[in-house]
């Protein structure tokens, strides 16, 4: 009866989708998770283990985990990768000092088998700052053009004010929608 | 024995990948001659709503099996700052598809500099190129005569490759498939030249 029910769930598209937003630590990835579910700006302090909430966009639930992003506590992402249908990658686009290690972390991340048909967004944030990194410059400096059997998109984004990650929600769902 | 084996059932199943570029200025409507590509290959894919194609910045993928090959698409975001991009993919790329909106006079221009933009490069020599004069559905653009007549300037460029100019409607499909066919035709004939990627 159970999977019957699953079966009817997932003949109106109602499957719960399971995403991961990563980045380093102070990329904004918190401040996004309740963006999307609250709408609000709520205060952060820096995640040490994860939020998850779950979000709906269209008809679609998302349960979206929000994985703390300091140095130490990187190695522990993988522990959550398994079932992952997208990954939104967020990357601080004033902090240019560390792009570098953000590529790094991003690139051994997609290495991983559990990740292999997982989508990609990439939310260049805090487009607020002035002299931030553009689109163009955050594609670069990640090494995306490395990327040739992964579907992949980025949005400017400023969480603070609200911007791009209705853009970016849209794209997402609509992507996994085809990819079902 | 195992390797022998594993070597003659690869050889039977095993299918030859073929990469295919799309490019193009930013709203020429590569990803949706992408998603129209895919469905008229995938019986059972269902096209994305076209309304709901956003401006790519960022790398859209298709498959398509046809004639016991496999072509993998990429299709790649057109605005000015990201046409630095392109070239990452040409080593690897056996054919180019070429995406113009012939809806919009005003940047036929511009969409031909970024055309003769990308045959400057040698690593493309001998590359089958498909130009998709798209939008031809939408009234009073220009024909395929007017664009033609822009992109032969390239003629020296394009040299001896196969090149071909069609009038295609991604939106409705016309053309769709006699592009694609022509296309992998072409590729075929230049596999000793770039052959086909096994992995």
């Amino acid at each position: 009866m159970g999977g019957m029910m699953s079966y009817f769930r997932g003949l109106f598209g109602n499957r719960e989708m399971r995403i991961l937003i990563l980045g380093l630590d102070g990329a904004g990835k918190t401040t996004i998770l309740y963006r999307l579910q609250v709408g609000e700006i709520v205060t952060t302090i820096p995640t040490i283990g994860f939020n998850v909430e779950q979000v709906t966009y269209k008809n679609l639930k998302f349960q979206v985990w929000d994985l703390g992003g300091q140095t130490s506590i990187r190695p522990y992402w993988r522990c959550y990768y398994s079932n992952t249908d997208a990954i939104i990658y967020v990357v601080d686009s004033a902090d240019k000092d560390r792009i570098g290690i953000s590529k790094q972390e991003l690139v051994s991340m997609l290495e991983e088998e559990e990740l292999k048909n997982a989508v990609l967004v990439v939310l260049a944030n805090k487009q607020d700052i002035p002299g931030c990194l553009s689109v163009a410059d955050v594609h670069r400096a990640l090494g995306l053009e490395a990327l040739r059997t992964r579907t992949f998109q980025i949005f400017k984004a400023s969480a603070l004010k609200g911007e791009g990650l209705d853009e970016a929600m849209e794209w997402l769902s609509n992507t996994l929608q085809q990819k079902k | 024995m195992f390797t022998l084996l594993y070597g003659f059932w690869k050889h039977v199943f095993k299918k030859d990948d073929y990469f295919i570029l799309i490019l193009g200025l930013d709203n020429a409507g590569k990803t949706t001659f992408l998603e129209q590509t895919k469905t008229k290959f995938n019986p059972d894919y269902h096209m994305m709503n076209p309304t709901k194609i956003t401006s790519t910045v960022g790398l859209n993928i298709g498959k398509i099996d046809i004639g016991g090959v496999r072509m993998n698409f990429w299709d790649l975001g057109g605005q000015e700052e990201l046409q630095a991009l392109w070239d990452k993919y040409y080593a690897e790329c056996h054919g180019v598809v070429y995406v113009i909106d012939s809806s919009e006079p005003e940047r036929l221009q511009e969409s031909w500099r970024a055309f003769d933009k990308i045959l400057d490069s040698e690593t493309l020599n001998g590359i089958p190129l498909l130009i998709v004069c798209n939008k031809q559905d939408i009234e009073d653009c220009l024909s395929v005569a007017d664009i033609k007549t822009v992109f032969h300037e390239s003629v020296e460029k394009i040299g001896h490759r196969d090149c071909t100019v069609m009038s295609v409607s991604a939106l409705d499909g016309t053309n769709v498939q006699k592009s694609i066919s022509w296309l992998l035709q072409c590729i075929r004939r230049n596999a000793l030249n770039r052959p086909a990627t096994q992995d």
